[in-house]
């Protein structure tokens, strides 16, 4: 059919985004101001950054701040799925602790180089995610977030079998060791369980994650996930396919998780089944909601506020109770989390302080 | 004449009950297709089985000449068949313009701006789509359905939901379109009038089966469209 070769549209002549309505000024999008802007901001931010530990000089405060920074980048996954897929993810633990494990394995029983460890633990991570994702992102709704639980909760039970105690270590879990003249980012082991050392590399990590996150959020990609979020059927019926974005996500965000989960390891040196455990899956979950994931920094304050809350209240007991609290109170009061009510309330004061201005003139 | 639709022995069946019997219909490009028949005819199953919503019990559908029964709905679009929706399908919290822009990149549309101005759109394109009143989202919906050129595109019951006067205006906005991108539409409705009035041919269903179809003349004028349709002020 000679039309229908017409109509490819890879024929049409390549335009700039806003150019098939003019005047556009296209709302989102990536034109490459946009992007310049974007990246010199990461950079500046990236920089001040590094000097967090000459600020926070109390090693406990660093070693919140840097735990913080670690959950939060694991909340940044699961916020990123659910944001822009409308996926609520149960089982990021599945390659968050594939990942930790991954890397314990790879260094102590392997005897690889950490940065080997790394870079295996978290396409490792990926992949995993990439074939569980081939099969879950099928069925969106509840039975997702049903079906990431179970398989979050069969990995955990996997690891556990006495029968590979050999490789994981069951419940005793697994020490991670390298050698000693080996370094991962100029740290080597014995400093790395220190937060103001292992703080840059926690930092850099982040910093390159929210950067993705951005730039994916704001391109035709991204607008394509939130159109089939919002409606499958009219995203099929426009010629979108639905099922490969929604893996992509997926992945993308599995592959987050999975770094989460290296740095984890290498900060505790140590990896046990906890890392896999369903508290630890709802956890990153409600630090995404409570920070708000809607928000690109939501989920990263989440992680922050949870990881704080833990080192104050959890002597008393009642951490849980207080999480269930404070999930109840984002949903219900703070619609957009933490740093949603934050910027409503900017933006409201904003209208408020102009509406007094105009009407005193 | 070339056909750009052509469907053979549509039927479709829930469980025990056929909603669709053996219906065929033949639509050429630039022609204004109506279907009509009373709630429950089989109207929007019919709808479904030709853009593929619904799997078909037995038939064909053949888009150009291709057998496409068995294509899936996405594989259709971009291949040429679109569809509007009886309940208004839009992607509510993008604007008119991110969600056209959107659309108009991937079916290939060379002329956005003639849409948009064909279903009167344009002071709505940085409204977030469901802010906008319901008319204006259903033309939101049929002008993403005629994004791209497709060469038959499906509307189910644009004027379903809106004023007289806005019903009238949409089914001249259809009638111009469809001539001027010489688009076979079929067109399923139930504001019968309208029909009559933009048709080129027309099909009555009842009971999921075909009553009469041609012309609206020759329509009008069946005696079992009297009988069972018109009633008796015809």
């Amino acid at each position: 059919m000679s039309t229908t070769a017409e109509q490819v549209p890879s024929e049409v002549p390549a335009t700039d985004p806003a150019a098939l309505l003019a005047p556009a000024p296209v709302g989102s999008g990536l034109d490459r101001r946009t992007v310049l802007r974007g990246l010199g901001l990461a950079v500046v931010v990236l920089v001040v950054g590094l000097f967090v530990p000459d600020v926070i000089s109390d090693p406990t405060n660093m070693g919140i701040a840097t735990d913080g920074v670690v959950l939060g980048i694991l909340a940044l996954s699961i916020g990123f799925l659910a944001h822009r897929s409308g996926l609520i993810s149960l089982g990021h633990t599945a390659f968050y602790g594939a990942s930790a494990y991954g890397l314990a394995i790879a260094t102590t029983s392997w005897d690889w180089s950490p940065m080997q460890a790394i870079v295996f633990a978290v396409l490792g991570g990926t992949v995993l995610g990439l074939v569980i994702g081939a099969f879950v992102v099928r069925t969106p709704g509840v039975s997702f977030l049903v079906l990431t639980l179970a398989i979050g909760q069969a990995l955990h039970q996997l690891v556990v079998q006495d029968s590979v105690r050999e490789t994981t270590g069951a419940y005793d879990g697994l020490a991670v060791t390298w050698g000693a003249d080996d370094k991962v980012a100029g740290i080597a082991q014995a400093d790395i369980g220190n937060a103001a050392t292992f703080w840059p590399l926690a930092w850099v990590s982040l910093v390159v994650v929210l950067v993705v996150l951005w730039l994916v959020g704001r391109s035709r990609f991204g607008r394509v996930l939130e159109a089939i979020r919002e409606n499958e059927e009219r995203a099929r019926f426009s010629g979108f396919n639905t099922y490969v974005p929604r893996l992509i996500a997926f992945t993308l965000s599995s592959a987050i998780a999975s770094l989460a989960g290296a740095l984890f390891a290498l900060k505790a040196s140590f990896v046990s089944p906890d890392t896999l455990s369903f508290v630890t899956a709802g956890d990153s979950l409600i630090a995404a909601i409570v920070g708000g994931f809607a928000t690109l920094v939501g989920p990263l304050v989440g992680g922050v506020v949870y990881i704080y809350a833990q080192s104050e209240l959890s002597d008393s007991g009642n951490l849980q109770l207080f999480t269930g609290i404070a999930l109840v109170v984002a949903v219900v009061f703070l619609r957009g989390g933490i740093v949603g009510a934050v910027t409503d309330g900017g933006r409201k004061l904003r209208t408020i302080v102009q509406t007094r201005k105009g009407a005193g003139r | 004449m070339s056909t750009a639709l052509q469907a053979t022995g549509v039927t479709l069946r829930y469980g025990a009950v056929t909603a669709v019997s053996d219906v065929d219909i033949s639509v050429a490009p630039g022609i204004l297709h109506g279907v009509i028949g009373p709630n429950g005819a089989g109207k929007s199953s019919f709808m479904d089985a030709l853009s593929g919503r619904r799997k078909l019990s037995a038939g064909t559908v053949k888009l150009g000449g291709q057998d496409i029964t068995r294509r899936s709905v996405t594989w259709r679009r971009r291949n040429g068949m679109a569809r509007s929706f009886q309940k208004t399908s839009v992607f509510g919290a993008m604007t008119v313009r991110t969600q056209l822009d959107m659309v108009a990149r991937k079916t290939g549309e060379d002329d956005l701006d003639g849409i948009v101005d064909a279903l009167s759109l344009r002071p709505y394109l940085d409204e977030v789509c469901s802010s906008i009143a319901y008319g204006h989202q259903r033309r939101v919906d049929i002008a993403m359905a005629l994004l791209g050129r497709p060469t038959v595109v499906l509307l189910d019951e644009p004027g379903a939901g809106l004023s007289v006067e806005e019903s009238a205006q949409m089914f001249d906005h259809i009638r111009a379109l469809c001539t001027d991108r010489d688009v076979a539409v079929v067109l399923v409705e139930h504001d019968v009038e309208g029909v009559f009035r933009v048709c080129d041919e027309i099909t009555v269903l009842n009971l999921g089966a075909v009553l009469a179809s041609g012309t609206p003349a020759e329509v009008r004028a069946h005696p079992d469209v009297i009988e069972a349709y018109l009633g008796s002020e015809a």
